[in-house]
């Protein structure tokens, strides 16, 4: 927990429960918690358990909590403002001290909640008036907020889901092909998984984003970072996109393109041991990427979760920025820490000592967006994912095509081939 | 405390999956409505693969944990960003997610027996509550067989409002009934069925809409209903987020209920099948035999059971079923939208519904806004898919009746089907054959009269005179032009 050197020093204060938090303006509500060691940010619905960001990259919801009197908010995704007002939510007393993490306490078995006070008619009208004051997250906004702007309504002749490797070698091959092609990436950056920078064999340069864009840009099309694809509808004319395009002010925009290729990449997947919600735990790419970006360092001793080539390259990345990193690769049996991480008990009874873990274990294909335009699906028996099986190229449907980890892990290198492939093929349909 | 979580949004553990796969599902799409995983914030983006994974680890085979369908929003969105769209340059097409390529078929989760005295076809809230008051009644003998999983069809997707605002007496006295079994439901069934009696409230935003709930509220007083007509301000008391000038007037009965779907549905089939029904999914029918006027057996495809009596409880499918009987029925199914927005804190009681478009919402025990609105284009069809047309539509008459809710996100949106007859009432009854009885057609409201109806219908069947409804909604009164018909139909 800290920041890397001078570069990276805050110049301004958010207040988070009233506390001041030193803070880069433009940074991540998330990278000021992380930089400041408080990692602790949320409670569970249920249990009322600490919890803090996980992902790191607007996947999961362990860091949901109000910014300037609006519910539900993933610090994550939330650039930092000097005086931005943060408030933990669905605890009594902020999250640091919730009073009601009595409940993990004193329901050590769990909560079947079928079952629970079903016993009797009085009982469970009780336990229903109770459920409801504990349940839900946030509290309605503060304020109505200002009408967003008219959605627009734009034409291209391609649309690119996700600038990571796969998304960059598809916008590439179809601006070469002359198109008019929108490059939307839901993050404020490009690359993907390029920013993690961790030089694997064959990894493009993260500089190949920039040179990608600017092609984009010559065959007159568009690069939009912090747009989000949130709903892809195949029709006749071709397959409409609604997209949230963060800004002064954020907008829709109603896409309509006749082609598609998903490079949506992979969400991280939480590894399955005792304890495995405490804060603390991140994704690693997301740390490299914090590292890389913002300068940011998620403690004194990190533990790297995983095998492979990127997991090794994450924990020299760390261990090179002054950090005591051990690679983790056998299996978890549980993790200790009380409001944060503190060390991880393996299977085969050997004890890691850290302050913060690292995450590299089998991701997830992001398929959501593939299955709603009608992919196929396999699963994969060994890590339990679902993975898009496309056809020739990537074809998944008329028009429609995926590319990279949405079809299951690959390399960088991979994924930007398997991405121009795609292109091409898209291009000449 | 040391515990393992697959699902963090929803605190699921690896013990409640377990618990689940004990009780038998052992696909996703089941274990995600039992468990509650993937159904949080984040739409099961950090927890599908490893619960995937736990399935498989338990003992379900890969063709049976089956694909898990996330819907759309793929991220949280804004109320005020949908409603920045136009729905009238958006297409009501068959929406999202376009169907896949099939995929191997969990098993059935029981054999089909030889034969059976009652044959149900449908595991909604209408064949399980029937099975379960026909057993309740000593009529053990019943197979209900189920085309997929349960909570697949209309009984897992509705909103879950239960109200005894109706415009005609059987109707009031009915849902009546139901409120009065959904109060009592968990702790007779043992399952939390989350009853909570928050009211319904109707806003009328014109004169004709006002004179309407004016009359309704004089049938239900003398029903012994505590209906009042409001003023807007008087709304306003009752819910405080609404905007005043977006209505006239409200009709409000605060006795009227919300209530979580899915525990019904399980909560019926697990008694059913502790009192010896066959509760049979992933069984589909596929044809019928008859000698003269009477079915002699129902064919599936696990095998052909015999059957003295067969009950078409299919809901949406029902006319497809009874084709297959030779039995014409006059149901349409139609497509509904709904959604749910993130979870708050608790800030609405009742179920508002504005009778101006159609627009209802409620909030959830788990402190969501659930709601959907009828799309007056929407063409007769079994489909399934959600549109983005649909989102701006809800939002714009969402944000405008209570405009704070600009602020709050939308979490997932998902579609079911009306099962729509001419005169908006149901069919019950025998209809084609002596001994193949209807229970289906009940436009959107089959889940709030189920309780009430099926208690009423497993009476009959088992020896009681039959209740008037069973003798005025039979298929015949079409030729009879008896339709009066229902016009309170919401959503």
């Amino acid at each position: 927990m800290g920041r890397l050197n001078e570069r990276f020093a805050p110049d301004c204060t958010i207040l988070v429960d009233g506390h001041r938090v030193p803070a880069r303006a433009g940074e991540r509500v998330t990278s000021a918690l992380i930089a400041a060691g408080r990692p602790l940010l949320s409670r569970s619905p249920k249990y009322h358990r600490p919890r803090g960001p996980f992902c790191l990259a607007g996947s999961c919801a362990s860091c949901l909590v109000r910014v300037d009197g609006v519910p539900n908010v993933r610090a994550c995704e939330t650039p930092c403002r000097d005086g931005m007002r943060i408030e933990t939510q669905n605890a009594v007393g902020g999250a640091s001290h919730d009073l009601l993490g009595a409940i993990d306490w004193l329901l050590p078995k769990g909560i079947d909640h079928h079952k629970m006070a079903t016993w009797n008619q009085l009982a469970n009208r009780v336990a229903v008036k109770a459920s409801r004051q504990l349940a839900g997250l946030g509290l309605l906004p503060d304020e109505v907020p200002a009408p967003w702007p008219a959605a627009s309504d734009e034409r291209f002749e391609a649309l690119v889901v996700g600038s990571g490797p796969a998304g960059l070698g598809a916008a590439l091959a179809l601006a070469r092909a002359g198109k008019k092609v929108l490059l939307a990436e839901r993050e404020p950056a490009l690359g993907g998984r390029l920013r993690c920078r961790l030089g694997l064999p064959g990894d493009p340069e993260l500089a190949w984003a920039a040179e990608v864009a600017e092609a984009v840009r010559r065959a007159g099309g568009e690069v939009a970072t912090g747009a989000a694809v949130i709903g892809l509808y195949p029709g006749q004319e071709g397959t409409q996109a609604a997209v949230v395009q963060r800004g002064e002010p954020s907008r829709m925009r109603r896409i309509l393109a006749p082609r598609v290729v998903l490079g949506s990449g992979s969400w991280i997947q939480r590894p399955v041991f005792e304890r495995n919600d405490l804060p603390g735990i991140h994704a690693a790419r997301s740390l490299a990427v914090l590292l890389a970006e913002e300068g940011v360092t998620p403690g004194e001793r990190l533990a790297v979760l995983g095998k492979g080539p990127e997991a090794a390259a994450v924990a020299k990345r760390f261990s090179q920025a002054g950090l005591k990193v051990e690679l983790v690769e056998g299996e978890v049996a549980r993790a200790r820490g009380r409001s944060r991480i503190s060390g991880l008990t393996l299977v085969d009874g050997g004890e890691v000592s850290c302050d913060a873990l690292a995450v590299a274990t089998d991701r997830m294909p992001a398929a959501e967006l593939a299955r709603a335009c009608g992919a196929t699906l396999a699963l994969d028996a060994a890590t339990g994912a679902f993975r898009v099986k496309p056809g020739e190229a990537g074809r998944i449907a008329p028009g429609i095509h995926a590319a990279g980890e949405v079809t299951g892990p690959c390399s960088a290198a991979e994924a930007a081939e398997a991405g121009r492939v795609a292109g091409e093929a898209v291009a000449r349909g | 405390m040391a515990r393992t979580f697959i699902c963090t949004c929803e605190d699921v553990t690896v013990k409640d999956v377990r618990r689940a796969f004990e009780k038998g599902y052992r696909d996703l799409e089941s274990v995600k409505r039992y468990t509650g995983i993937g159904t949080g914030p984040c739409q099961g983006k950090t927890c599908l693969a490893i619960a995937a994974r736990e399935l498989l680890k338990l003992g379900a085979t890969p063709g049976e944990v089956m694909p898990f369908t996330v819907r759309p929003p793929l991220h949280p969105t804004f109320f005020s960003a949908l409603a920045s769209l136009d729905p009238e340059a958006l297409p009501l097409d068959e929406g999202v997610p376009r169907k896949p390529a099939p995929v191997e078929k969990p098993r059935p989760s029981g054999a089909l027996p030889k034969k059976a005295h009652v044959v149900i076809v449908g595991g909604g809230i209408m064949g399980l509550g029937l099975a379960y008051n026909l057993a309740k009644r000593g009529v053990t003998d019943v197979v209900l067989i189920e085309r997929g999983y349960l909570t697949g069809g209309a009984s897992g997707r509705n909103g879950g409002g239960v109200r005894a605002q109706w415009t005609t007496p059987t109707m009031i006295r009915l849902a009546q009934r139901s409120l009065a079994i959904g109060d009592s439901f968990a702790a007779e069934m043992g399952i939390n069925t989350w009853f909570r009696r928050g009211g319904y409230l109707f806003l009328a935003p014109s004169k004709k809409q006002v004179e309407r709930i004016e009359k309704n509220a004089v049938l239900h007083n003398e029903h012994g209903m505590r209906t009042r007509v409001l003023t807007p301000a008087e709304a306003k008391d009752v819910v405080p987020e609404l905007d005043p000038t977006r209505f006239l007037a409200a009709s409000w009965n605060p006795d009227d209920a919300v209530v979580f779907p899915w525990p019904y549905v399980w909560g019926y089939a697990t008694r059913a099948e502790a009192l010896g029904v066959k509760v049979l999914t992933f069984t589909r029918v596929t044809g019928f035999e008859s000698e003269g006027k009477r079915l002699t057996a129902v064919k599936t495809d696990q095998g052909t059971i015999q059957a003295d009596i067969v009950v078409n409880a299919a809901g949406a499918w029902s006319p497809e079923v009874a084709a297959l009987a030779g039995v014409k029925l006059p149901n349409e199914p139609e497509r509904h939208e709904i959604l749910v927005s993130e979870p708050l804190k608790p800030f609405l009681g009742p179920l508002v519904s504005n009778l101006g478009n159609g627009l209802y919402f409620s909030q959830s025990l788990r402190g969501e806004i659930v709601g959907g609105m009828a799309d007056p284009n929407e063409p007769e069809g079994i489909q399934m898919g959600s549109t983005l047309r649909f989102l701006s539509r809800f939002a714009r008459a969402l944000t405008e009746v209570m405009p704070i809710t600009g602020g709050v996100k939308v979490m997932r949106q998902w579609a079911g089907c009306y099962d729509v007859t001419p005169d908006n009432n149901p069919i019950l009854g025998a209809a084609g054959y002596d001994n193949f009885l209807q229970l289906n057609g009940w436009v959107g409201h089959g889940f709030m009269m189920a309780p009430a109806v099926t208690e009423l219908m497993a009476g009959w069947m088992a020896g009681d005179p039959p209740d008037e409804i069973f003798e005025r909604f039979t298929l015949s009164r079409f030729e009879r032009g008896e339709t009066a018909g229902e016009d309170f139909i919401i959503g």
